[in-house]
């Protein structure tokens, strides 16, 4: 059972395979890296329905109620990251901060995103408060 | 009423929105007569000088505002109250005057909206005891703008906004297809009157706001605004500002209110209760909204 | 026989839960990064006993995983059962179509992409519907997936010439 030996047992096409798979992501990893455009709004979606935009460039924190309890997000320094979340394993938080891409928390449906910006044409028709 | 009112509507014919917008206007002027509270003519006005002598006969309108009002006044537990005029009239908001406590204790057991008798079928509304004040203020945009509407499709428009103040009701789409977009205003301190927070997309619904910063004087490092709590006799805190949705403007007027002096915990179960929408700002800034509008509200920035 | 491989198949099921949930208890410093533990026992049980019995192991262990984590019968359920189903099928395939040509290490990695790919997918479909965050992650995923598939071949390797192993050393174990 030594390594030499397992090294033999593996065939030809297992080390092509495993080459490409390779190579796939990690080139992946770099296009992903060079070409993800440049946003300055934050999208914060419960659902896939927008409940805050947000420009990146002024901090705050909100939260967002989904139905495992509150997501909270924090805006910081041009940078984005979810600060805490009732989610089991916590994997969207420690993703940490963000300055462009995406924060997914699956179990509580919230998706933060940085955009280029919506263009939501909301002119405003009135006012109240 | 000392009060900006727009009026918009969509139509093919000038001169049938024109005519349709005169008329709408001038039903909420008789309205802002009637219901004056400031006017020594106008009914209200009458009904308060009539305390714990008799009832007086009203007009439908107003009689249909204060059978309103006690309705709120029921389900929000006295938290809307139009009977809180002997408190109010303790403050001065031009001027930033603030009552003692002495004098809002004396006129504190005037305000019980259980005094108020509205009487349906003889179009009365009498005020139980000598010095009761009704100022119905916290109601009567919201029911104008109600009125408007209705006259504005009785005169043919399909789609419109009446905006009185900032108690709004929108009805039909705009000429694109989209539903009006409301604005609402920030409440954090020191922001100005364009300073929108969050915008959502209405149609035949009606929206008001009660916000701490409406009116308001500053004394001692501390807020007087005008929404006094009807039990404590002082502005209640809690909320920076409450927007209510509804399909009629008399209830989201009152029940913003309402809800505001409630506080964001009562003042949410009451919003389910009723099945209400709404978007609470509370005191520290932090928003909350009804899950019916999650998604239909967007916001700008961090109320914070 | 019958009754040998329902034996072998829950025997092989417990040994797929109970990995999978040693697994979850693991403290993970890396985000997204599950060894799919699991996979090893499909993956054994595919090359030592043929298709049926792994598909059933793998059905299995979704379905008791998920009743254990309760996350039965939601989005989670159904993402852990067309990840485990199709990569299952991917490596049945892999191994009848081309007899021979890769060992367990390349049929792990061929489990582990399927497994992956079918997962990311059923993400956007049931879940976000937005393409970015989906993208987003996907090389990354199929890094963390190549690696564990790498080592989880290995591990499968190891274990099917021990067993083998022992089957030689010991006739009276029948067919193993």
């Amino acid at each position: 059972m030594s390594l030499r030996k397992l090294l033999h047992s593996t065939t030809i096409a297992d080390k092509v395979l495993f080459s490409l798979l390779l190579l796939l992501s990690l080139s992946g990893i770099f296009l992903i890296k060079a070409f993800v455009p440049e946003g300055h709004t934050v999208v914060i979606e419960l659902d896939n329905k927008p409940v805050y935009l947000l420009p990146l460039d002024k901090d705050g924190i909100v939260s967002v109620d989904g139905p495992l309890g509150k997501t909270t997000v924090e805006i910081k320094d041009n940078s984005v990251r979810i600060q805490d979340s009732p989610c089991r394993n916590k994997l969207c938080v420690r993703q940490g901060w963000i300055k462009t891409g995406a924060l997914v928390c699956l179990p509580n449906r919230v998706v933060v995103t940085i955009d280029r910006g919506r263009e939501t044409g909301n002119t405003i028709d009135a006012v109240t408060g | 009423m000392d009060t900006l009112v727009t009026i918009t509507v969509v139509s093919r014919s000038q001169e049938k929105a024109d005519r349709a917008m005169n008329t709408a206007f001038s039903e909420i002027e008789q309205i802002a007569k009637l219901s004056d509270f400031y006017s020594p003519e106008s009914e209200i006005s009458m009904i308060n000088r009539k305390s714990g002598i008799s009832g007086v006969t009203v007009s439908p309108d107003v009689l249909e505002m204060l059978s309103k009002a006690r309705y709120v006044s029921e389900n929000t537990g006295g938290a809307f109250d139009i009977t809180i005029g002997p408190v109010m009239s303790l403050y001065d908001f031009h001027k930033g005057i603030k009552p003692d406590a002495s004098k809002i204790r004396e006129n504190l057991h005037f305000v019980n909206y259980r005094n108020l008798s509205v009487d349906r079928n003889n179009s009365t509304v009498f005020l139980k005891e000598k010095g009761m004040l009704v100022d119905p203020g916290g109601i009567t945009k919201g029911y104008a703008a109600d009125k408007a509407v209705e006259i504005l499709k009785q005169q043919g428009i399909h789609a419109g906004l009446v905006a009185v103040a900032g108690d709004i009701k929108a009805f039909g789409l705009k000429p694109d297809g989209k539903p009006w977009t409301i604005g609402i205003r920030n409440p954090a301190p020191g922001n100005s009157e364009d300073d929108i927070i969050a915008t959502i997309g209405l149609s035949d619904m009606a929206i008001s706001t009660s916000g701490d910063y409406e009116r308001f004087f500053i004394l001692d490092g501390k807020k007087y605004h005008h929404l006094i709590d009807p039990k404590t006799g002082y502005p209640a805190s809690g909320c920076r500002s409450v927007s209510v949705i509804a399909k009629k403007g008399v209830f989201t007027d009152s029940f913003a209110t309402g809800v505001f002096i409630l506080g964001p915990e009562k003042g949410m179960k009451v919003l389910d209760k009723m099945g209400f929408e709404g978007v609470i700002i509370d005191s520290t800034g932090k928003a909350q909204i009804t899950p019916g509008i999650r998604g239909k509200v967007e916001f700008k920035k961090t109320p914070a | 026989m019958l009754s040998q491989d329902k034996y072998r198949i829950a025997l092989l099921s417990a040994y797929a839960v109970g990995l999978h949930g040693l697994e979850s208890l693991l403290p993970s410093p890396v985000p997204w990064l599950k060894f799919g533990l699991a996979n090893i026992i499909t993956l054994i049980t595919l090359m030592l006993y043929g298709f049926r019995p792994a598909i059933m192991v793998t059905l299995i262990r979704v379905l008791i995983s998920s009743l254990f984590t309760g996350t039965f019968p939601g989005p989670a359920f159904l993402l852990s059962l067309g990840g485990g189903v199709v990569s299952t099928l991917a490596m049945a395939t892999a191994l009848s179509a081309f007899r021979g040509l890769f060992s367990a290490v390349g049929l792990s990695l061929i489990g582990a992409f399927f497994h992956n790919m079918t997962q990311l997918f059923l993400a956007y479909f049931l879940l976000i519907r937005r393409i970015e965050p989906i993208l987003f992650i996907t090389p990354l995923i199929m890094l963390l997936g190549t690696l564990t598939g790498l080592v989880n071949g290995t591990v499968s390797e190891l274990v099917i010439r021990h067993i083998k192993k022992s089957a030689i050393t010991d006739p009276a174990s029948g067919t193993g």
